[in-house]
């Protein structure tokens, strides 16, 4: 017998949650359980890891059952290119400073549209680097690096 | 009398100049974001809050709170003007507002839906005055299974919100509750599930979180579902709504005061609860239901004075008792405690400034909406028009900056890009966000609670069904559950959703 899923999105997240409370009670297994009375620092997680692992093998099953809509993802696009933005932002700022890793988060992100136009990026650019370093560098003074430092 | 003195000494905190000056900021930007689709107050919040840090928590928290019943009025806006619902509790204006503004009546609708909310956050204000004192003092007495038990009511009523199953809703909570004990267990010293990675080690920041769910989650699902939407803008003339509008919205604007302070103060309520009931109630109410949909005043009315009633009566939970009843105000409590304020029944004795400062902005800031809010319209109007491309990189570029900001930390920005990946990914699987902040915050509060309960029944479970408060909570709760699986109802809500 072919087992079809009817429901992607019950059975993918019970799937995921599933996950979550094996991980979760297998990182758990070293901690000391205790009892009622004394509770360990392991009793509260793996009754959570256990509850989840009930739940996300009921919905999953569940996701078999029942019927229910697809899951609809245009494009990758936009995932892709606003992490990558956070990201090149992340490993940039230290070495290259504000200005720099600011230019890779805007490019970037404004590539997860699909109406990416070069023009209103290069000025989009430049008003958000100038507020950055406007409010948050000079106004409120974060220890942020503008530029790279030797 | 006290009740007099409580609001001198809010007044005397809120009629400083900078604790104005940020209740108006707040109430502004709530109002801006509130019209622009696609930001909401939750992600707003969520990214000012490292920016607050610099200014007194009471300060930092009028204007939080700010943004969040301004959101309602901007909402308001756009549903009326444009037929596009600025925030989600402002969907149900969109059905009798926009028919108004079609024929030509949007004035009209505009100026009643900022009565009524004014009207409503008056209420709202005398009713937190009232019921706060009362619900403090009585949580004063709870023990630790009252607590727990408390928060486990918290928990299954933010299920109620969630519109996707059941089985998710609660799965999310427990999601967050395990996020939340990330890091050194304070009882033994052993730190859960960092994974040997030392930034871990502290646990997990609470604006990490949010930034990555809401923040970066929410834009990454707008622009995979932009479409196009045309912006028809209507001009707006005469203001005053007749005679014969007051005469039909003014009931409409007292029953959704009432069942939005109600709904607001409920677990799982606020703003977008009780903006949903107070239409339904309303068309259930009227004479001839079918002008519903088609330019019935009421229909503005009631929704609005709803929610801005809900928003406003949400924080009592969150104040007196330190639980929050729906995701902005786990928020608002995240912010209280990175200020280094303890949540809970005793903020109001230690901290009456910041408690009676807070509550009396809120009605500063209603006023202050309702003068420039009309005035503004036209700016509002234009801000619309601006491409939704132009303002993403925009929050990505605040959700960056202000977790690095935290600690000027690499890898927060790296655990927030994981949130949001994650975020992203269980939002297409309708598992909201909401529920697993709540869960986050509560999470290790619950496990303290729950701790300190079974020691004191030394080991007992049963406490919990002893203590008589203990067992209403829980009473409530499994209702609560109940009435969540059983179909009949599970139908209704969904009709309601449609609507």
């Amino acid at each position: 017998m072919q087992i079809k899923i009817r429901n992607g999105k019950d059975f993918y997240a019970g799937l995921f949650f599933f996950f979550v409370g094996l991980v979760t009670v297998f990182e758990a297994r070293d901690y000391s359980v205790g009892t009622a009375r004394s509770m360990g620092p392991g009793y509260f997680p793996i009754l959570l890891g256990y509850l989840l692992l009930m739940i996300g093998a009921g919905a999953a099953v569940r996701g078999l059952w029942l019927k229910g809509e697809k899951i609809r993802i245009a494009s990758l696009r936009p995932l892709l290119m606003v992490s990558g933005a956070v990201l090149s932002f992340a490993f940039l700022l230290k070495p290259c400073g504000l200005i720099l890793a600011l230019l890779a988060l805007v490019f970037v992100s404004c590539l997860g549209s699909r109406e990416f136009r070069l023009r209103d990026t290069v000025i989009l650019y430049f008003a958000l680097t100038t507020i950055a370093t406007g409010l948050f560098v000079y106004a409120l003074g974060l220890p942020l690096p503008l530029f790279w430092s030797n | 009398m006290e009740i007099f003195n409580n609001m001198i000494l809010g007044f005397s905190v809120v009629l400083t100049p900078g604790n104005l000056f940020y209740c108006l900021f707040g109430a502004l930007i709530g109002t801006l974001i509130g019209v622009l689709p696609g930001v909401g107050p939750a992600a707003t919040i969520a990214l000012l809050l490292p920016f607050t840090f610099s200014v007194p928590p009471v300060t930092a928290l009028i204007m939080l709170a700010g943004i969040y019943y301004g959101s309602q009025y901007g909402g308001s806006t756009t549903s009326v003007l444009v037929n596009i619902p600025g925030e989600s509790s402002s969907v149900v204006t969109c059905l009798d507002g926009y028919a108004m503004a079609r024929q030509g009546r949007a004035g009209p609708a505009l100026a009643i839906a900022a009565m009524g909310s004014f009207f409503a956050g008056c209420v709202a204000t005398v009713i937190i005055c009232l019921l706060a004192p009362t619900l403090a003092e009585l949580a004063l007495k709870f023990g630790p299974a009252e607590y727990f038990s408390m928060m486990v009511l918290g928990l299954v009523g933010a299920t109620m919100l969630a519109h996707g199953s059941l089985l998710k809703a609660i799965a999310m909570i427990l999601f967050g509750l395990v996020l939340g004990l990330v890091g050194t267990d304070v009882n033994s010293g052993t730190r859960r599930f960092t994974f040997g990675l030392s930034p871990l080690f502290d646990g997990i920041d609470f604006v990490i979180v949010v930034m990555g769910l809401f923040g970066l989650a929410e834009i990454i699902s707008s622009l995979d579902h932009m479409e196009k939407k045309e912006i028809v803008t209507k001009k707006v003339s005469g203001l005053m709504p007749t005679r014969a509008d007051l005469k039909a919205s003014w009931k409409a604007i007292i029953r959704g005061t009432v069942l939005g302070s109600v709904l607001g103060i409920l677990p799982g309520g606020g703003a977008l609860l009780s903006s949903f009931a107070s239409y339904a109630l309303e068309k259930r109410l009227a004479d001839d239901p079918s002008r519903f949909g088609n330019g019935a005043i009421e229909g503005v009315a009631g929704p609005e004075s709803a929610n801005n009633a809900g928003a406003q009566t949400s924080f009592i939970p969150m104040l007196t008792l330190g639980i929050p009843t729906n995701g902005v105000m786990a928020l608002m409590l995240g912010a209280m405690m990175i200020h280094g304020i303890a949540p809970g029944p005793r903020v109001m004795i230690e901290k009456p400034e910041l408690f009676w400062g807070l509550i009396v902005s809120m009605w500063v800031g209603n006023l202050m909406l309702v003068i420039l809010n009309l005035p503004l319209i036209g700016i509002w109007i234009r801000l619309l028009t601006v491409p939704y491309r132009f303002l993403y990189p925009a929050i990505v570029m605040f959700c960056c900056i202000g977790v690095y900001s935290l600690n000027s930390s690499i890898f927060d920005l790296v655990m927030a890009t994981g949130f949001g990946v994650v975020g992203y990914i269980l939002l297409k699987l309708d598992c909201e966000p909401a529920p697993l902040v709540l869960g986050f915050i509560l999470g290790p509060m619950m496990e303290v609670y729950f701790r300190r309960a079974m020691v004191l029944s030394r080991g007992d479970f049963s406490v919990f069904f002893t203590e008589p408060i203990s067992l209403v909570m829980l009473l409530a709760a499994a209702i609560l559950l109940l009435m969540n699986i059983a179909p009949t109802i599970r139908r209704k809500r969904e009709e309601v959703f449609q609507e």
